[in-house]
């Protein structure tokens, strides 16, 4: 009993397979863990019976008092014919490499400005990437008063040329309140 | 499969040169801000006073992301840069080097830390190692370039406790800038038991660097004539000064004399020294002639431009300093406030300098270049000559001459000079051009200004453009600094009859205005109401027509302890004449009996004898005319 239980905490650390909901996670562990004591040491991928339903980046119709901007009220493909996209670089193209890295400093560059900015984005970030400079373009609300928004923009650029070793600029444009595209 | 390329190589003169090209085909945009702020309206800095906040918090924030990059740096090592980018790295402050040897000395010294430094070199010869002559000597110019003290950082400025001689820096509530400041350096004084001249005694040898060190050191922290016993020490030792010296001792050479003779003198003996050596003299040294030879009184005029010819045979390329100090020479007995002799300036040296500079490119060469601009400028304002304030202008737009202007102050002072030349000399077309040029992208001015341009709209006759000015006053944060434009903005609508646009026009300009007065929001300074005010405001609604709004406007003349005139009474009663309103008409004259003024009964003649009244009413003016008439008697 002890060694079931010592195997079942193990395997509840694993990385959860499978695309489908937390719920149906979670009956697949308590699965495998029966099923893997009888086998010890082999691992197995798990999969569940095919949900056909898409969810990414959608903000589904509920009772009409959520406000959403246009960005999140477009799903994704509308890229390129409603949309266009947040971050440019050329590390896509045929026999470019790189696209990986940009993508990872993407992601350390939004959770960064978030909370740097914390409360003040109105929208997504678009990052530019051109030469060697990187140009993050952000909407921010006006919370707070002019002089602290250059305090800290003039800090983020500082902080992400050093992490970088490249020349960070930012592009702000301000709105008073988040522009609300419909409500859903 | 290879492609063989037959490609031309291009050769550019420089990496910039393509930059530079691009960028010469670009104008100044005179809509939009700093290049240094965002291109947004609620981040675009309105008056001057925003400007400098603005920029000071961008630059604290920058301080602060450097401090947590130095305070932190193993986040900031890895490197994506290719070639390596060294200026991206995090600096480390602190020395790494603890023992006590001579590179430990080198890296404090390097590391601009005075006074570990000078505890490592007690400690060094209390070990018993030779510090060789250059260490030492670099060691003496750290500590004579610092005045014996470390160099102060922004965060980390506590204030000095007093020892003998320091100075106590004021403990100013420190704010986020890091910056240096200036006048740090200039309160320092240079010790009696100074280390500096400790470790040079101390010294087995000296050579001229040294000698020379400690000589700069005392001139720039005001030991003026320790300088010079230095310098006839080092003559007796048969050592040569070195040209960085010789500057030194000419600028100290009017503090260590009295007369002006005598001052020039000694400054001509350390020329021919110079001479007799062989030292060859540099731009600084002509600058710091000139700028001793202005503290030797009347000796400065006629010797200044020998000096230039002196520059000039020796093939040295003046700078703006230079022209810089010519001018004050010249120009400094005409522009001083206290002297008569305004009128009495005979000299067209400015005209003769331009003639020889206009067209020229200058370089950042003497920290007094940028002074010349503001001088000249100032010089052209008294002389009242526009030419000449254009070719200074277009001197300015030579090349990159616009660098020369100085700090964004400096360069405020200048452009509202200049403004201020325009609106009294030009036509308003004219004026209004170089407005829209100047303002507000490259000053803010001030309400000097402001009421300068008002002025020039008045002598030309353009009145109907002050609605518009109204509202850059009220942008630039003018409006509550002092009552006087909001009074002369209203006299200036009131004064005369225009025609019905510009009269409706100027009605909601005045109510505009009105909101200026009273009661703003809390944080918002506010003016009071003056008599002359309300009168005016008064009259411009009457004459857009807008009775209702100047009835309530004499109600306020009762509620803030103001006498309206009676010409206002008169047009009042005109215009309740006009809509045939008697009861407006007795009010009025009971308003002004109870203001005692003396054309009371006056006033109340008039309507008796214009209006049709009610008995109630003829009864009231008879009770308005009664104590007029026993205030009378």
């Amino acid at each position: 009993m002890k060694s079931q239980n010592k195997s079942t905490t193990h395997i509840k650390m694993a990385v959860s397979f499978g695309g489908a909901g937390l719920i149906l996670a979670n009956h697949a562990v308590a699965h495998m863990s029966r099923t893997l004591c009888a086998v010890p040491r082999a691992r197995a991928i798990h999969s569940t019976a095919v949900c056909c339903k898409h969810q990414a980046a959608r903000i589904r119709v509920g009772k009409g008092d959520k406000p959403v901007t246009y960005e999140e009220a477009h799903p994704p493909h509308h890229i390129a014919h409603r949309k266009g996209w947040l971050s440019q670089h050329t590390s896509n193209l045929d026999r470019e490499t790189g696209a990986a890295e940009r993508t990872v400093e993407d992601i350390f560059i939004r959770r960064f400005i978030f909370g740097t900015f914390h409360g003040l984005l109105a929208n997504e970030l678009v990052i530019k990437r051109r030469g060697n400079m990187l140009v993050v373009c952000a909407l921010f609300t006006q919370k707070i008063p002019a002089y602290k928004l250059y305090f800290l923009i003039g800090y983020t650029e500082t902080l992400l040329s050093y992490f970088y070793k490249c020349p960070v600029k930012m592009e702000v444009q301000t709105v008073k309140d988040k522009v609300v595209y419909k409500y859903l | 499969m290879e492609m063989t390329s037959c490609c031309s190589v291009f050769y550019f003169r420089n990496e910039l040169a393509v930059l530079q090209a691009l960028s010469s085909t670009v104008q100044r945009d005179p809509t939009a801000s700093h290049y240094r702020f965002q291109d947004d309206p609620y981040l675009t800095p309105r008056t001057a006073s925003e400007f400098k906040l603005f920029s000071l918090s961008q630059e604290s924030g920058r301080n602060a992301a450097k401090y947590i990059i130095n305070t932190y740096p193993n986040f900031f090592l890895k490197d994506y840069a290719e070639p390596h980018i060294p200026c991206l790295m995090p600096e480390s402050l602190q020395p790494k080097v603890t023992e006590v040897c001579e590179a430990g000395l080198r890296e404090l010294i390097h590391l601009r830390k005075v006074r570990s430094a000078v505890d490592m070199y007690d400690r060094l010869l209390q070990a018993g190692t030779v510090v060789s002559l250059e260490l030492t000597n670099n060691l003496l110019d750290l500590i004579c370039f610092y005045g014996d003290q470390d160099p102060v950082q922004g965060d980390q400025a506590e204030p000095e406790k007093t020892a003998e001689g320091e100075v106590v820096q004021d403990p100013a509530p420190r704010r986020k800038e890091g910056r240096f400041r200036k006048s740090d350096s200039l309160h320092r004084t240079w010790r009696k038991d100074n280390n500096a001249e400790r470790i040079f005694h101390l010294m087995p040898e000296r050579n001229e660097r040294s000698y020379g060190a400690l000589i700069r050191g005392m001139v720039k922290y005001g030991a003026h004539s320790k300088a010079f016993d230095l310098y006839t020490d080092m003559q007796n030792n048969r050592m040569a000064a070195d040209v960085h010296a010789f500057n030194a001792l000419i600028a100290a050479a009017p503090e260590v004399r009295q007369k002006y003779s005598e001052k020039w003198d000694l400054i001509a003996e350390m020329l021919k020294q110079m001479n007799k050596l062989g030292v060859r003299p540099t731009l600084l040294t002509f600058n710091t002639v000139l700028k001793s030879l202005l503290r030797c009184g009347p000796l400065s005029r006629a010797l200044v431009l020998q000096v230039l010819g002196e520059m000039k045979a020796l093939g040295i390329e003046p700078s703006l300093a230079t022209y810089y100090h010519i001018l004050v020479a010249f120009y400094r007995q005409a522009l001083s406030p206290s002297t008569l002799s305004r009128t009495m300036l005979t000299t067209d040296l400015l005209h003769s300098m331009m003639d020889e500079i206009s067209g020229k490119v200058f370089d950042a060469l003497d920290p007094d270049d940028v002074y010349f601009f503001n001088y000249a400028m100032n010089i052209c304002c008294s002389l009242k000559d526009l030419g000449l304030a254009y070719r200074v202008h277009s001197l300015l737009n030579v090349g990159d001459n616009w660098k020369l202007l100085g700090n964004p102050s400096r360069e405020g002072f200048y452009y509202g000079s200049l403004f201020n030349l325009v609106c009294m000399m030009e036509n308003i077309g004219v004026v209004l051009q170089w407005y829209r040029d100047l303002v507000p992208s490259l000053f803010y001015p001030n309400s000097h200004t402001m009421r300068d341009l008002l002025q020039a709209l008045d002598a030309d006759n353009r009145l109907d453009l002050i609605p518009e000015i109204w509202k850059d006053v009220k942008q630039l944060g003018l409006a509550t600094v002092s009552g006087d434009l909001a009074e002369e903005v209203l006299a200036l609508m009131a004064r005369d009859e225009h025609s019905p646009e510009i009269q409706e026009s100027f009605a909601n300009c005045a109510l505009a205005v009105k909101a200026v007065y009273g009661h703003g929001e809390q944080s918002q300074a506010t003016l009071d109401f003056t008599a002359s005010a309300l009168c005016n405001m008064a009259t411009i609604l009457l004459a857009a027509g807008r009775t209702d709004q100047a009835w309530e406007i004499l109600q306020l003349f009762k509620a803030n302890n103001r006498v309206p005139s009676e010409k206002l009474l008169d047009e009042f009663l005109n215009s309740a004449k006009s809509g045939s309103n008697s009861e407006q008409a007795v009010t009025l004259v009971q308003m002004s009996s109870s203001f005692s003024l003396p054309a009371t009964a006056r006033l109340a003649q008039r309507v008796e004898q214009e209006f049709d009244l009610s008995e109630e009413q003829k009864k009231a003016l008879q009770d308005v005319e009664a104590t007029s008439d026993s205030d009378k008697d």
